[in-house]
This record gives structure tokens, C-alpha cells and sequence, in this order.
């Protein structure tokens, strides 16, 4: 900062005098005031470098005076950009502010009047009141809608003012404008004071929701959306209003604009929980169906928004989009992160019917070149095997030939996930082991080599030479990854188990055993080891019975997002809380939360759920969210457990890191189902792209269910943590 | 409900060229968003797989950065409200809409050059609060003066030109309709329709079709005076289906009568998006949603392609023979990725092949082809054989030890153009009203094809 930053300062310097002479120069002798346009075009160019011009205030400002419409935008642009650091001196500028604020010319009282509302001066703000009202009343609509819009920068500036001066009752007046975009405007102001922590409530009544619906059709794309977004601030009293307003709205489905075509959807979503006719909503779910297929032919970046949407709402309203699996189907060039977002669609409509197509085009995903879309699509198969049990047996055989072609990426996540898949169907396809086990040397990843060891483990005795294997595998034991050493130790204890009689399976158990006790770092590992080596110690049958207890079947039921979590998430529609599967108030400050509001139309079902609204404090800690690609190790976890509950909850005697990799292999009582329903998909952390996983908003609404949660979970903890104190 | 701003970035050095002022935030705040972004293109294995809504992590508080690019042009706008991405997405594309009006062709140095009408653009078209202003290019050419010759020389030899915001013309505002401004005259009242449909299609390795769609959009570049009010016919028209339109259109007079009827825009407009369902022809078909899939089927590729690949350690060979279904194709490109080690393709093609190679992106494999891409400008049916030469490459493995051989996607995707309507939907009347002439109505219709072709793979 030191010479270059001296050198350009004094460059400013030496520039803004220059500027000063000019300016004064111009001043005499200038013909159709273009010198002084010239100046200032450069003065305005260089405050948008971020050169600091403050200095020639006062220069600048004499140019106010000049009856030329682009001379005095530039004023204010530099008005606008030194008012506020200009305090002492802009008392200056106010009769210029009120001369042009009763000027004859529309544009030129509107740029006034949105001047004065960017600079929060105390004096500003008071000429600026005084003028407002009148301009609010303009014959002009261009400084009606300028005006509405000043009304919330004025709120912003000084809520009590513009409360006391009645801006927001004169606000709600324009709502009924003749002039659409007027309305749109004052609806744009009203939500932006109403989503203020210390806003007025913004409600809108039957007339009103229909009088705006009507200017819909006149509107601007812009005043569409804001029109549109507004109508969430509606709640219908009788099914009648709800479904009417449906159908007034739905035509905009057509509009060719995609944010306007999400935002018709997201007040239909909202409006169908108050709806009862059953006809038609499925109606109404039948007419969204196509306009989010075409938001598909968009570009990615529509494509990307729009597939997250897709992926919350066919969870709620799986009709909309029942049939059309091929839709998503992916293109060869779609970018990755569109990929893998059509993938996870790609699994929620997968259905015994489609079944046979979705997963040819798994098979065909898995040969490609990408290679994260490459894991994505083989884990796609593997979740597939779990969800759809009738196409158990083709999806294996797939799997199978996935192995056979020894690409090293490809088995071992194949791998992965058959290990989950001998969890589902227990008995039915250990005639594979054999198989797997010949690709044991291709594995040089944590995640494949560590199921990979627990299939071992498991299944150590149907595997003849199971000791053999184990004896190769625990050669390198020190220099593995955690999870690998937490898997080997777990299945050297069963291999014992099991074979408790052979003597060279005595020598491996002992001498893993005494490495995780004596010679590993980790101390959750050597706790591991220590608690194995008791319990082995003091009644091996026990011991046995423990470590391989019956294992509740895994099931896709962690996939499914809570109705109300989901009805919530659907108020967001469109926007982030969508895109990352939260609730936007717990990951952006200052988001106001939204929830279904109570009425006597609301469906019972959707009342049942309902989720009350909470304004959560500033969220602790940073927060991460997992987007859809490869997720950084150490990312995970904090991802996947913003809980607010650090206060009520004793605190896990592991390290989340390492509790995730301990309770990998999911022995024991207790956490079990919890833990292997997320082992399975959500939680991996090294491989492929674990998807904000589905659990996430679940995750950030405990609060939201009351005590009864936490309750629950507090009794789950300490059996969860049991087999490890 | 407002994006904070927007920023204009040069992909090359990730420098912005223009940005609005972000006044109410803190003065790093644009700069983090843009390192933010740039952290991510250099993280990600190729630029485009960024994505597209970035979660940047402010000390104080997080939000979100949506970016798109356009060739040499990154534009950023980082929301941190619970806003709609969309919303953000389709004024970045608005935006650069009115940018292509203004300039035509837009890139770092035309932006550059024309400093000045860019920034006055980004004042009219984004208030400081980050709500959009005027976007219709017709009003905003009464604001903002569009660069020609004249004003360069004006500008120049310092004399003042035609007064470009002229304090008297107010039109823009006081037009009841937002999107075109009142008193437009022109000599001649030309109206050209432009339908363009593109079929989607992806093809098995046996020659089925997997998915296919056509999507058509009409564009129209209007030139009529005054305050016309159109009503456009279709015949076909029930063979389209899940139209979009412009929001000149009356949404409701189409439900009721499938006919257009519209106060157009100045100038160039997209008029309606739709999808071609064949199975809608067909009188008495099923009801379309379910039927869709089945239907969809019926939409013919317009060519035949059959193409074998093998792949060994050092290289491979593939060999590639194009028949044309009926009907006159005019410029076909086919395009085969070969992976990220290859080298040199040589193939023995007629003279009618133009090759073109598709370079690597990447700095470090500036000489590399990636992809091989053969265009035909006319359509002859054809067969090619060509090999190409690998370099063995590290797998992105984690051990990193590993080497294997390039693999070359097996997927050969063609883009190919033909004279006629896949819909056959055609303009059947055009009815002015509101204005006394009569004006001149030219249609042009033409179909793009994009096919994926999935081949058999050998070796490896």
C-alpha cells in the first residue's frame, strides 16, 4: 500500500483539480453547457472506478442549476454517491431538491424525489416528506411509482417518520392506482417495509388480492413477480376464494419469463393448501407440470433453479411431473451441476413402471467421462435397489457389470453402495461376495475400502478365506484413514467371532486390537479398541451377540422431507431457501420466515402439519451449505447439523468428524437406525457429491416442533453414544 | 424483493468493468462476491461446472452470488435477501439483451469502448435499491442514446447533436403500455415473423429414440406506427402445446380462442415459446400429459447415423456413416469428445467435411484436442473413418498412481438445420386494428436439429 498507493493518490489529486479548473471554466463561457457535460461524464466515470470525488462537491453541486435534464442526472448521481458523507454541506442543494421537485417535467420531479431518498440525512429526509405526499398524489404515473418506491427507502431510513407522516396508509391507496405499474410498485414498497423486523404487517383482503390480480395484465415482468409475491400475503377464508384466485392466477403459467412462471407456481402451491376441491388441484397440478418442463429448455442456470424447485415440489405434489422421468433425462453437455440435480429427480420418480428406463440410463450415465457424475449415477442405482424392490434384481446385475469394467472409480463405488444393498435385502444376494472380493486391490479409496471391510466382517463366514483377506487388508493398518482402521478393527472382532477357534484369526484380532490401543492416535479408536477388548475379554458370547445383533433394515424414509418442513419450504419457492433445501431464515439474516397461516380454509391435512413461525436469532456460526457437487471433507457435518439445541443437549462425547467414521459400521443397539439410514446417502463425505441431503431443513426446523423433539432426541443420545462409553 | 446490484466482470482477469454503486452495503462487498466467484471458477475443473447460485460467506452475514456468462463477459449479482435466483437470472438476461440492442455484438472491449452509455444504461435500467427500472429497449432508447456514427462525430467535433434525452419527449412514460411507447412512425409497416424450431433429441446405441422434443419460438421484429392492435391466427395450432408468451399477449383471449391478439413491442421480441406435440394431430388422442412420453416417440430424427468407436491403450479409431432421412438438410456438424488426453485426430474425409477441431480450453493443454467436430455444410450421405492418436493420462484417482487411457465419450452429438417446420404450424391471419394501414407480413420458418447419438464403446 505504501508507494503505489501514495503515488495513486496524489494521481486523484492532481486529477480532481484539473476537474475544478474545467468546471470553472465552464462556467463562463460554455455553449449548450457541453464542457461542463464533458467534466462531468469524467467526474462520474471516475466515481464509478471507485475514485473518491467527494472534494469537488461543492463544484459539482453549481452545476444543479443548469436546465438540462442530463446534466442534472449526473448531479445527482454524485449527489447520490457524497450526500451522506456531505452532511454539513448538502443544506446547500435543498432549494435545487424543492426547485425541481415542483419542476414541470415528470422525470425530472421523479429523479428528484429518488435522490433525496438515497441521501438519509435528517434534513433530506424532512424536505423529502413534505414533498412525497404530494408526489404520491402526482397526475403523472411515473412519479407515483417513483414515489411508492421513495416510501420505502424513507421506511428504511426512518421507520417512525414515515409511520407518523401516514406514507403507508397513502402507500396502501396505491394499490387500487389505475396504473399498473404504479400498483406494482406500491406493492413492491409495502413488502419490502412488511419483510423489515420492524415493518408494518402487509395483509392483503379479497378485494384488494383481486384488484391486483386484475392489474396483473398490464404490468411489466417486474411488477408481475412483485404482484404475484405479494399474493402469499393473502389467506383465504373459504375454499371458494382460494380456488378462484388459483385459476385467475394460473394463466400466467404462460408467461415466457421464468422467474414470473416460479412465482405463479409458488402462490399456487400456497393457495392449494386452502383449496378442498380435489378435481381441481389435480387440475391445477396437471397445469404446472409443463411450464416447469420448459423452464428445462432454458439455459443451465434457469435449469439448475428450476430443477431444485422441481425436486421440493414433486415431494409435496408428486402429480405434477408423475409421468415424465425422460424429461429429465441428461444431455451429454448439460453442466455438471445440472447433472446431478436431474440425477436426484431422476430417483424420486423412479417407480416399478419406469423403472427398466431410468436405470438403461443409469448404465449409460455410468460409462461416461465425468467422473463425479460418473459416482452419482452408479449411487443413483444403488439408492434405486433400496427404493424400487422390484427391480432389485436387475439393478444388481447392472451393478455387477459395472464391476466388470475395472474402472477404478466406477467399482469402487459400486461397492458402496452394494454394501448398503446386503442391509436391505439380507439373504438374498451374498452370492456376490465372491466377486466384489476379487476387485480388493482396486480399492485405494477410504469410503469403497472401508465397506468393502465391512462386507468382509459381516459376512465373514461365508467367505472361505475370510482371514486371509483380513490379514492382507490390516498389512498396512497404521497408514490407513480413520474410517478404514475404525471398519478392520470392527471386522477383525466379527472374523473372531465367527472363527473364534482358528488360531491365525486369534494372532489378527490381537494384534489389531493391541495397534488401536497402543500405537493409534485417534482417541476414538483406541476407546473402540479398548471397549472390543473388554468385551471380548470378559464373555466373548456377549460380545458376539452385540456385535452382531440383528440389523433393522435400512429403508429410503430418511429421504423423505416432513410435510410441514416441506409445505414451509414451498412458500419459498424460487427462491435460495429452495435451491439449498433450507429454511432461508436460518442461513440468511434478516430473511423473514414464512408459514402456512391458519384459516378456516385451510386443508386439515396442511393444518395437521403446520409449522409455526419462528424468527430464528442470528444463526451460530458460520454455516455451510452443501451444494450439489463433491463435498470438501469437514464440510459435512457442520452442514448437517446447524442444531440450535448446543444449549439443551449434552454435548457428544466424539468429535463429529470422527463420530461420523466410528459409527460407519453401525454396530451395536441404540443410534443404529438413525445412523444407517444417513450412512447410506447423506452422510458421506469423502466420495461423491452427498446432495444437501434431504434431512437439512429437517435438521434446521427442530425448534419448530416444540420440545417434543428435543425431548426425543435427548433420550437418543445417550443410547446412541452407549456401546462407546 | 431486489437484487443488491450488478456487476459486469472481464472473464479473463476476473476485473469488473462496470458495476452499479452498491451504495447501502459495505464498500468491500462487491469485491468479496467477485473474489468469491473467481475462488470458485478456480477451483472447479471446468469454468461452466461453477454453480450458477454461489453461497459467498460474509463474515456477517451470508448471501448469494448469481453469475452467467457470455462469451468474454461474466455478470454477477449477488442477492442477500430471500430473493428468487430467477429474478436475478432474468434481469442479468434482460440486461444483456439490451445490451446485444444497443451493441450488437457485446464483449469486454466493445463495453469498454462505450464506458459511458453502458453505466447511463445500468442507472435507468437498476435504481440504487435494486429494483428494475425501464427495460423495455424502446423506452430506454429515449433515455439513453444508442452509439452510432453520428453522435461519434458529434462527440468529436464537440458540437451538440440532436439533444439525446430531449426533455420534452416523454413517451416512453406516458404510454399506457409498458412496453411500447406511443407516437412510433415509420414509412413502411413491415412485420417479420420468425418460427425457429429445435428439435432435442437423444438416440441409443440401437438407433431408438430415448427422448426427444421440439421446441419452437416465434420471434418477431415489428416496425409498425402508431398503437397497432394485432390479432395473429394459427393453423396447427392444436399441435402445439404448453405455449409461453411475451407479456403483450392476452392470456386469456388465447385460452378462449387459440388466437394471438397483442399491442407488440417496438422492434425485436420473442412473441411465444411452445412445444410441438405430434400426438395432439391426431384427432381424439389421449389426454396429453399421459400420452406425452408415448408421442413424443413419433417426432422423427431427420438423419441416420451409425458410428462404431474402439479405444485402445495409444489411441483409437472410429468410423462414422451419416444418411439423411428425407427432406433437404442444410449445414450438419458432428461433434465427438475424445477425452481429456488426446492428441491429434487424423481422419480421410471428402472434401465436403470441413474439419474443425474443438481446442481444449485450458491453458496448460492449449494444443490438445478435446473434441472433434466435422461439419457438412451441404448433406450428402457419407461414411468416415478417422483414428486419433492419446497420451496417457494421470486418473484423477485418489491415489493418483493410476494412469489410463483417455476415454472418449460415447456420444456423437449433431446439430443439423432444415428448411421446414417440424410442426408444420403456420401464420394463417394477421388482423390490425386501432390504426388505419395496412401492413406487410413476412414469415420464415426453419428447424434446428440437436441429436445425441450414443455409440458402442470397445476397449479400453
Amino acid at each position: 500500500m505504501s508507494g503505489q498507493g501514495q503515488d495513486a493518490k496524489f494521481f486523484q489529486r492532481g486529477k480532481i483539480q484539473e476537474f475544478r479548473q474545467e468546471l470553472q471554466i465552464a462556467e463562463t463561457k460554455d455553449k449548450k453547457f457541453t464542457k461542463r457535460k464533458t467534466v462531468l461524464k469524467k467526474i462520474v466515470a471516475n466515481i464509478t472506478m471507485g475514485n473518491d470525488m467527494s472534494a469537488l462537491f461543492v463544484d459539482v453541486v453549481q452545476c444543479l442549476g443548469t436546465p438540462l435534464l442530463e446534466i442534472k442526472k449526473m448531479v445527482y448521481l454524485f449527489l447520490i454517491n457524497y450526500g451522506r458523507a456531505k452532511a454539513d454541506s448538502i443544506h446547500m442543494v435543498i432549494p435545487n431538491f424543492l426547485q425541481d421537485c415542483n419542476d414541470r417535467n415528470p422525470l425530472i420531479r421523479a429523479l428528484a424525489i429518488r435522490t433525496m431518498s438515497y441521501i438519509p440525512i435528517p434534513v433530506v429526509l424532512d424536505n423529502l416528506t413534505e414533498q412525497l405526499r404530494h408526489h404520491l398524489k402526482d397526475r403523472d404515473p411515473y412519479v407515483r411509482k417513483t414515489a411508492a418506491i421513495c416510501v420505502a427507502k424513507l421506511y428504511a431510513a426512518d421507520p417512525r417518520k414515515a409511520e407518523r407522516g401516514g406514507f403507508v396508509e397513502l402507500l396502501r391507496d396505491l394499490l387500487v392506482d389505475s396504473n399498473a405499474t404504479v400498483v406494482a410498485n406500491a406493492v413492491a414498497a409495502l413488502s419490502e417495509i412488511a419483510d423489515r423486523p420492524d415493518g408494518v404487517v402487509f395483509k392483503l383482503n379479497l378485494t384488494v388480492a383481486n384488484k391486483l390480480i386484475a392489474a396483473l395484465g398490464e404490468s411489466s415482468e417486474w411488477g408481475q413477480i412483485y404482484i404475484l409475491d405479494s399474493l402469499l400475503r393473502y389467506v383465504p377464508e373459504t375454499h371458494a376464494d382460494a380456488e378462484l384466485i388459483g385459476e385467475r392466477i394460473s394463466v400466467q403459467l404462460q408467461h415466457a419469463n421464468s422467474a414470473v412462471v416460479l412465482t405463479t407456481i409458488k402462490v399456487l402451491l400456497y393457495l392449494m393448501n386452502y383449496m378442498n376441491n380435489r378435481t381441481l388441484i389435480e387440475h391445477i397440478c396437471k397445469k404446472m407440470g409443463p411450464p416447469l418442463v420448459t423452464l428445462l429448455s432454458s439455459g443451465p442456470e434457469v435449469q439448475y433453479v428450476a430443477l431444485r424447485n422441481i425436486l421440493l415440489i414433486i415431494q409435496r405434489r408428486p402429480t405434477v411431473l408423475k409421468n415424465d422421468v425422460k424429461v429429465f433425462f441428461c444431455k451429454y453437455n448439460d453442466p455438471i451441476y445440472v447433472k446431478l440435480a436431474k440425477l436426484e429427480i431422476m430417483y424420486r420418480l423412479a417407480n416399478e413402471e419406469n423403472v427398466k428406463e431410468v436405470l438403461a440410463e443409469l448404465e449409460e450415465y455410468a460409462s461416461e467421462v465425468d467422473i463425479d457424475f460418473v459416482r452419482k449415477a452408479v449411487r443413483s442405482i444403488g439408492r434405486i435397489t433400496i427404493k424400487v424392490e422390484a427391480a432389485a434384481d436387475a439393478c444388481i446385475r447392472s451393478l455387477l457389470s459395472l464391476i466388470e469394467t475395472k474402472v477404478s472409480y466406477v467399482v469402487q463405488e459400486a461397492i458402496i453402495v452394494i454394501k448398503d444393498i446386503f442391509r436391505r435385502y439380507p439373504g438374498r444376494y451374498e452370492g456376490i461376495i465372491p466377486k466384489l472380493c476379487e476387485n480388493l486391490d482396486a480399492l485405494d479409496e477410504p469410503e469403497a475400502k472401508a465397506s468393502m471391510v465391512w462386507i468382509i466382517g459381516q459376512f465373514a463366514n461365508r467367505i472361505n478365506n475370510a482371514d486371509e483377506l483380513m490379514d492382507d487388508l490390516t498389512y498396512n493398518f497404521l497408514e490407513e484413514p480413520i474410517e478404514v482402521q475404525f471398519a478392520l478393527v470392527t471386522a477383525a472382532v466379527k472374523l473372531f467371532i465367527y472363527k473364534s477357534s482358528s488360531d491365525p484369526v486369534k494372532a489378527l484380532v490381537h494384534k489389531v486390537l493391541k495397534w488401536t490401543t497402543e500405537e493409534v492416535d485417534n482417541p476414538d479408536l483406541r476407546d473402540r479398541g479398548f471397549m472390543y477388548w473388554r468385551l471380548l475379554a470378559i464373555n466373548p458370547t456377549v460380545a458376539g451377540e452385540i456385535v452382531l445383533s440383528e440389523k433393522p433394515a435400512i429403508t429410503n424414509d430418511a429421504d423423505r422431507m416432513d410435510r410441514g418442513a416441506l409445505d414451509q419450504l414451498l412458500l419459498h419457492t424460487g427462491t435460495l431457501g429452495s435451491i439449498y433445501h433450507k429454511n432461508p431464515e436460518t442461513f440468511i439474516r434478516g430473511a423473514a420466515g414464512r408459514a402456512l397461516a391458519d384459516s378456516p380454509a385451510l386443508n386439515p391435512l396442511s393444518r395437521q402439519v403446520l409449522v409455526p413461525v419462528q424468527r430464528s436469532g442470528p444463526s451460530a456460526g458460520p454455516l455451510v451449505v452443501p451444494g450439489p457437487g463433491p463435498i470438501e471433507p469437514g464440510t459435512g457435518p457442520v452442514a448437517s447439523s446447524p442444531l440450535p439445541l448446543n444449549t439443551s443437549k449434552p454435548s457428544p462425547p466424539l468429535p463429529p468428524d470422527s463420530a461420523t467414521g466410528g459409527l460407519l459400521e453401525g454396530e451395536g443397539s441404540g443410534g443404529e437406525e438413525d445412523e444407517d439410514e444417513d450412512a447410506g446417502f447423506a452422510k458421506r463425505r469423502s466420495g461423491v457429491g452427498a446432495y444437501p441431503v434431504p434431512t437439512d431443513p429437517y435438521a434446521s426446523l427442530d425448534t419448530a416442533f416444540g420440545n417434543r423433539t428435543q425431548d426425543e432426541q435427548m433420550d437418543a443420545m445417550p443410547a446412541l453414544m452407549m456401546p462407546f462409553i | 424483493m431486489a437484487i443488491d446490484g450488478l456487476i459486469v466482470l472481464d472473464s479473463a482477469n476476473a476485473r469488473p468493468i462496470v458495476q452499479t454503486s452498491f451504495r447501502s452495503f459495505p464498500p468491500a462487498y462487491p469485491l468479496l462476491h467477485i473474489n468469491a466467484y473467481s475462488s470458485a471458477v478456480a477451483k472447479a475443473v471446468r469454468p461452466e461446472d461453477v454453480d450458477p447460485v454461489l453461497l459467498v460467506t460474509l463474515p456477517d452475514e451470508p448471501t448469494a452470488c448469481c453469475h452467467l456468462q457470455h462469451r468474454s463477459l461474466t455478470f454477477l449479482c449477488p442477492i442477500s435477501g430471500d430473493l428468487d435466483p430467477l429474478y436475478a437470472f432474468t434481469f442479468i438476461r434482460t440486461f444483456l439483451n439490451i445490451l446485444i440492442e444497443y451493441f450488437g455484438e457485446v464483449t469486454a472491449p466493445v463495453l469498454r469502448d462505450n464506458f459511458d452509455i453502458v453505466h447511463q444504461l445500468l442507472e435507468e435500467t437498476l435504481d440504487a435499491g435494486g429494483h428494475p427500472l425501464t427495460t423495455a429497449p424502446n423506452a430506454l432508447r429515449d433515455i439513453v442514446l444508442p452509439p452510432s456514427l453520428i453522435s461519434k462525430i458529434l462527440s468529436v467535433t464537440g458540437v451538440t447533436g440532436p439533444s439525446g434525452p430531449s426533455t420534452n419527449n416523454l413517451s416512453a412514460f406516458s404510454s399506457p403500455i409498458p412496453w411500447r411507447k406511443a407516437g412510433l412512425r415509420y414509412n413502411h409497416n413491415d412485420i417479420y415473423f420468425d418460427i425457429v424450431e429445435t428439435l432435442d433429441a437423444v438416440v441409443n446405441k440401437n438407433g431408438t429414440i430415448i427422448t426427444s422434443s421440439v421446441l419452437g419460438k416465434v420471434d418477431v421484429n415489428c416496425k409498425l406506427s402508431g398503437t397497432p392492435d394485432l390479432l395473429l391466427t394459427l393453423t396447427n395450432s392444436h399441435t402445439i402445446s404448453e405455449p409461453s408468451f411475451h407479456p403483450c399477449v392476452r392470456l386469456n383471449r388465447f385460452a378462449q380462442s387459440k388466437a394471438l391478439s397483442f399491442v407488440p413491442p417496438d422492434g425485436r421480441f420473442t412473441l411465444m415459446e411452445y412445444r410441438f406435440d405430434p400426438s395432439a394431430s391426431k384427432p381424439g388422442a389421449a389426454p396429453a400429459l399421459t400420452a406425452a412420453a408415448a408421442a413424443q416417440l413419433q417426432v422423427q430424427v431427420p438423419f441416420t447415423l451409425r458410428a462404431s468407436l474402439s479405444i485402445t491403450d495409444h489411441g483409437g479409431a472410429f468410423e462414422l456413416s451419416f444418411t439423411p432421412r428425407a427432406g433437404a438438410l442444410e449445414d450438419v456438424a458432428v461433434e465427438l469428445y475424445l477425452g481429456s488426453g488426446a492428441t491429434g485426430a487424423t481422419c480421410t474425409c471428402r472434401k465436403w467435411w470441413q474439419r474443425v477441431d474443438v481446442r481444449a480450453r485450458a491453458a496448460h493443454a492449449a494444443l490438445v484436442p478435446r473434441a472433434l467436430r466435422l461439419r457438412n455444410p451441404r448433406c450428402h450421405p457419407f461414411r468416415l473413418r478417422a483414428g486419433y492418436g492419446a497420451r496417457r493420462c494421470g486418473a484423477r484417482s485418489r491415489a493418483g498412481m493410476r494412469t489410463r487411457a483417455p476415454r472418449a465419450r460415447r456420444r456423437y452429438r449433431s446439430r443439423c438445420l432444415q428448411g421446414a417446420l417440424l410442426s408444420a404450424l403456420k401464420i394463417d391471419q394477421l388482423k390490425l386494428s386501432g390504426e388505419t394501414y395496412k401492413p406487410y407480413k413476412g414469415v420464415r420458418g426453419r428447424a434446428l436439429g440437436r441429436v445425441e447419438w450414443r455409440v458402442e464403446w470397445k476397449g479400453g
